[in-house]
């Protein structure tokens, strides 16, 4: 099995298990105590207020779940819509949802409709509500932006995967003077929607959203499970800094068979060697010097 | 799967496709669909509390095949004939995962190809409603109606003179309905895209004169990260600065460190760059905690 990891490296593999060990292990915690504790995050307080000041006005909640396919960033922005509308459904606000991907579309349908039934008002769930706009970027942006002009959403939620139609949406939304709370994972994002709306999740302030909302022991567990990761990460950092520093400063051979004390370069070191495996020799069956089946080894 | 629809050769043939035209290719069709129909029937007579377990069940086993292609040893090379693989049962499993990779990235585009029509019946059904009604700005509707259908008959009939059966010549002749998908695709379609993402320099203007209006000392700080990294950008601006600095420093190597180039760089290096990796850091795990939730049927969607 030796060098089969070539690609990834053994160390891609143990994070991954032990990543997957903490988020668990915090999983069945928080279903024992209840007790874990989540920072305030200002851009998710918004919400309520948001929504209070739509109802006042008498108009629509926009919920956008980003332009991605259906993957974990669009669930997830579809749990934290659900939220939204469980709160919006209270009032009997109308909310509108656009989608860009058709899968979202029907996911978010379904969802949206599963909230107002759970809240005992399936005869106030429109239909219409969840919307397909256009499965190309800018047609959508065009599309949502009329929506916003038309119908003068009060509040709007821009969550998910977003990239250039991001400002075009967020600035729409200030001409009309709507209250915004936007987060984006693309990071190159995350600065339009920090200039141009109320409230920006950052990052996986995001991830945290409906731990924050719900508080379900899942939620809450995996988000503590998450921050034993980080703290495994800058740990990671700082024993790279460390064995970087010592394994670089070393007496190494010279040419001539005498050593000298100098800094290694950079592919001599230890720790590049451990993090980039070489690539085995391999030859397929029945070609000369063919070696053994999994790649010959180191 | 789409080797085995198209009935197109496949380069290395193994236990996910077979050559066209041949029985075994016929039969793994008939017994493909015979399934596919078999689960949606169960799923659509299976009781409502078993449903849950049913979907479940579906998404683990889909996650597993996923979570093997990325734990379990790969090939090193996947192109090596059949004949020619090493035996062994990891290696086996290898080049089992290995040969199923692309039949199982195809279920996505084919259940996509299917929910788009969803997707299409929503927007031409809200739309068809409006005109009806005659509702508010109901000529929209309109155009958008027609839009769609033109779009869908110029695309197809155009890809059918193409690449169908008669297929012509584009050097020999231009059809019509080239004609038509250039003027619609090209001439309209891209064209308004263009417009739209123009309108994005505009909004920038907007949105970072509101954003860099001096409010707090955070503000101010960004107002002044943000003229550093402008003017690093501005090759004159650059020139003048840094001769400048040289010039009345002397090359003093301490000096030469308020560069614009080397104090923009700083910035980006040592404060743009960690922020970004530790975001990206908390985006990827968040990412990989749902992925875990999701797969392990953990999270209840909708259900806060």
């Amino acid at each position: 099995m030796d060098g089969v990891y070539y690609e990834k490296g053994w160390l891609g593999l143990v994070y991954t298990i032990l990543v997957c060990t903490f988020i668990l292990y915090n999983i069945a915690r928080a279903k024992s105590n209840r007790t874990l504790f989540i920072r305030r995050i200002p851009g998710l307080n918004a919400i309520d207020d948001s929504i209070g000041r739509a109802t006042e006005m008498g108009k629509p909640v926009l919920m956008v779940p980003g332009i991605g396919g259906l993957n974990a960033i669009s669930v997830q922005a579809l749990q934290i819509f659900a939220y939204v509308t469980k709160t919006a459904a209270k009032f009997a606000n109308p909310i509108r949802l656009c989608c860009l991907d058709p899968a979202v579309y029907t996911v978010a349908q379904e969802i949206i409709r599963d909230v107002y039934q759970a809240e005992g008002v399936p005869e106030n769930y429109d239909p219409d509500s969840v919307r397909f706009i256009s499965d190309r970027q800018f047609a959508f942006a065009a599309g949502v932006s009329g929506i916003i002009l038309r119908e003068k959403t009060a509040a709007a939620f821009l969550m998910g995967e977003f990239f250039a139609e991001s400002l075009i949406l967020a600035e729409t939304l200030n001409s009309i003077g709507a209250i915004q709370v936007a987060s984006s994972t693309e990071i190159t994002q995350t600065p339009f929607f920090v200039a141009a709306c109320d409230y920006v999740l950052i990052g996986d302030e995001f991830y945290a959203a409906s731990a924050y909302l719900s508080r379900q022991p899942v939620l809450v567990g995996s988000l503590v499970g998450q921050d034993w990761c980080k703290l495994l990460i800058a740990a990671s950092v700082l024993v790279g800094m460390g064995v970087n520093l010592v394994d670089g400063f070393k007496r190494v051979p010279k040419e001539e068979g005498a050593t000298e004390l100098r800094f290694q370069t950079k592919d001599e070191r230890m720790i590049t060697k451990f993090l980039n495996p070489e690539k085995p020799e391999w030859k397929p069956a029945g070609t000369p010097d063919a070696t053994n089946a999994t790649g010959g080894g180191e | 799967m789409i080797p085995f629809l198209a009935q197109v050769e496949a380069p290395e043939y193994n236990m996910w496709n077979a050559k066209p035209g041949t029985p075994q290719l016929w039969m793994a069709i008939a017994i493909a669909m015979v399934v596919g129909f078999a689960i949606m029937v169960a799923m659509l007579y299976a009781p409502t509390r078993m449903r849950k377990p049913i979907a479940s069940a579906a998404i683990f086993l889909a996650g597993l095949f996923w979570v093997l292609v990325f734990l379990f040893p790969q090939p090193i090379d996947t192109q090596v004939k059949v004949e020619q693989r090493p035996p062994g049962f990891v290696q086996g499993i290898s080049f089992w995962l290995a040969d199923a990779i692309p039949v199982v990235g195809t279920f996505a585009n084919i259940l996509t190809a299917f929910i788009l029509g969803l997707g299409v019946f929503s927007l031409v059904r809200i739309h068809l409603l409006r005109v009806t009604k005659k509702q508010r700005d109901w000529p929209f509707s309109v155009v958008l109606l027609v839009s769609i259908v033109a779009m869908a008959f110029f695309g197809y009939a155009d890809w059918y003179s193409r690449l169908g059966p008669n297929a012509q010549k584009i050097e020999e002749s231009w059809p019509l309905t080239a004609y038509g998908k250039d003027l619609l695709f090209d001439g309209m379609l891209q064209v308004m895209e263009a417009a739209m993402f123009s309108l994005i320099a505009f909004f920038i203007l907007s949105a970072a004169y509101r954003a860099f209006r001096i409010r707090s000392v955070e503000a101010t700080i960004l107002l002044a990260a943000a003229m550093i990294a402008m003017l690093s950008l501005m090759g004159a601006v650059v020139v003048g600065w840094d001769g400048w600095i040289e010039q009345v420093t002397n090359k003093d190597p301490f000096l030469t460190n308020f560069t614009l180039s080397s104090v923009s760089g700083f910035i980006r290096d040592n404060l743009q760059t960690p922020g970004i990796r530790a975001i990206d850091f908390g985006i990827g795990l968040g990412a990989l905690a749902m992925g875990l939730r999701l797969w392990l049927s953990l999270e209840r969607a909708g259900a806060n």
